[in-house]
């Protein structure tokens, strides 16, 4: 067993800004222990002697090491209201200035992708019938998208466990869920069948244009994941999936900026989001 | 429940268009060329389209396009086509020109002695950028090669940087080096202690 590794101040630095250049993933010196744990983790798994040697390791891209450090970080598991002050931000922010140019009926489409096995875009409507005054207002359609088909059956079936609902409260899964036993809920028929899902892999352009133009799009924790040259495809399309001035929400961690110089930053109280810019004749 | 389910398709946010890719490049709209390049990047003249195009478009996001496109493709070829912009008054252009190169690593790598052997400083400062992705021992080697005789202090900051995150102790004494021949020189003795201090510190 080799000693936990006392990260310096300079690896903690050489790290972070190696992840930010590959992945766009940023992390403050006030996530350094979060990010010690997850890299000791790594080190260990990897039989590495040293944070020297663990580093050089991960450069190298061998047996996808950048993946698994990044799986470390982001917890791939999902649940009902995760992030959910991106969520209080879609309702008290983003969707307020989308309506403003539209009138009561209008469309509102929302899209998360990828979507998993639904806990996103059902936590979106809920969410939305839960907090948005407007909701009545305006047609409001969300569609799932994934590359996996097997999360997307899941998804349409709409069954959950408690661990999935965690973070919902009893009157809402009264609400919202029937229960099947006493470990497993489904989503309403009604609910359940207001979620569009399809499969989509975000860097076959041919597979995102027929989505159509959203006016936000949840994509979390997905582009990390993507070499340079994938994600500026993905980006381009989520741009195209975009109307002008829709809002694009990443990860807590991630930051569009070190992808792409298309959207602008947004700063609201509850969340940093991406926007597409309203469009401008120019001259060429 | 106020949420709809849209079964019906979805138009696509761009039709076909019926007009050649090279039409639209050089009369269409800015919708329209991004359209068109986004799409040009699957066909078999996609890179005389793209340097035609590139050398005379003026829209970052249209660029931007283009200069993806290249990545996509991703060979020398393709990497040749974005070089000149390294050169590019424009700091905008030099940037795109840069982030495509490094989205295609192993074209670029073609290119890469070359670069670091220009005679525009700029363009060699750069060329450290891409050195950056180089497997660490090819990035070192090659980076600790141009400090032992880069007369220009920009380039080696620039150099020095890179080290910092791929060097290690072979990396100290060619640093140590470099500082002395520049010893009036304030932030490249900084660039030094610094890329030393994260080498040093992760070498112990």
């Amino acid at each position: 067993m080799i000693d936990p590794p006392q990260m310096t101040e300079d690896e903690f630095r050489r790290l972070a800004e190696f992840l930010y250049r590959r992945t766009g993933m940023v992390f403050t010196e006030s996530k350094r222990y979060y990010v010690e744990r997850r890299v000791w983790e790594r080190i260990d798994a990897t039989s590495s002697s040293s944070f020297s040697i663990y580093f050089a390791y991960l450069r190298s891209e061998v047996r996808d090491e950048v993946e698994q450090l990044i799986n470390a970080f982001t917890v791939n598991e999902t649940y009902f209201y995760r992030e959910d002050h991106q969520l209080a931000c879609l309702t008290t922010d983003l969707l307020r200035e989308r309506v403003a140019t539209k009138r009561p009926g209008d469309p509102i489409r929302i899209w998360s992708a990828p979507c998993s096995t639904g806990e996103e875009p059902y936590s979106i409507a809920i969410w939305l019938l839960e907090n948005w005054k407007d909701v009545d207002t305006y047609d409001i359609e969300i569609v799932g998208s994934d590359i996996d088909t097997r999360v997307l059956e899941a998804a349409t079936e709409g069954i959950f466990g408690k661990r999935a609902l965690m973070r919902l409260s009893s009157e809402v899964i009264a609400r919202y869920f029937h229960e099947l036993d006493d470990e497993r809920w489904q989503i309403l028929d009604d609910l359940r069948q207001s979620v569009r899902f399809s499969r989509v892999n975000l860097v076959e352009t041919k597979e995102t244009r027929p989505q159509g133009r959203f006016d936000v799009i949840f994509c979390r924790n997905v582009l990390i994941y993507f070499d340079d040259e994938s994600r500026r495809v993905a980006a381009e399309n989520l741009y195209e999936n975009l109307l002008p001035g829709g809002y694009i929400c990443l990860g807590h961690t991630e930051s569009m900026s070190r992808i792409s110089p298309l959207f602008e930053i947004c700063r609201y109280s509850e969340a940093i989001v991406y926007r597409r810019p309203e469009e401008l004749r120019r001259a060429r | 429940m106020p949420l709809i389910r849209n079964t019906t398709p979805t138009a696509e946010p761009h039709a076909l268009d019926e007009r050649k890719p090279a039409e639209l490049l050089a009369t269409g709209s800015d919708e329209e060329r991004w359209i068109a390049v986004r799409n040009a990047a699957e066909t078999p003249e996609a890179l005389s389209l793209l340097t035609r195009a590139l050398s005379v478009e003026r829209v970052p996001r249209v660029r931007e396009a283009m200069f993806t496109a290249l990545a996509k493709i991703a060979t020398p070829e393709s990497a040749s086509v974005a070089l000149p912009y390294l050169r590019s008054e424009d700091a905008g252009l030099r940037t795109q020109a840069l982030d495509a190169l490094r989205a295609m690593p192993a074209s670029a790598a073609e290119h890469l002695s070359g670069l670091l052997d220009d005679s525009d400083p700029d363009v060699r400062l750069l060329a450290c950028e891409i050195a950056r992705a180089l497997p660490t021992d090819d990035a070192s080697r090659v980076l600790g090669e141009l400090l032992e005789s880069e007369t220009n202090s920009n380039v080696c900051s620039a150099a020095i940087e890179v080290l910092a995150e791929t060097g290690d102790a072979a990396s100290l004494p060619i640093l140590a080096r470099c500082a002395a021949r520049f010893s009036d020189d304030p932030f490249l003795a900084f660039a030094v202690k610094t890329a030393s201090g994260r080498i040093g510190s992760s070498e112990r």
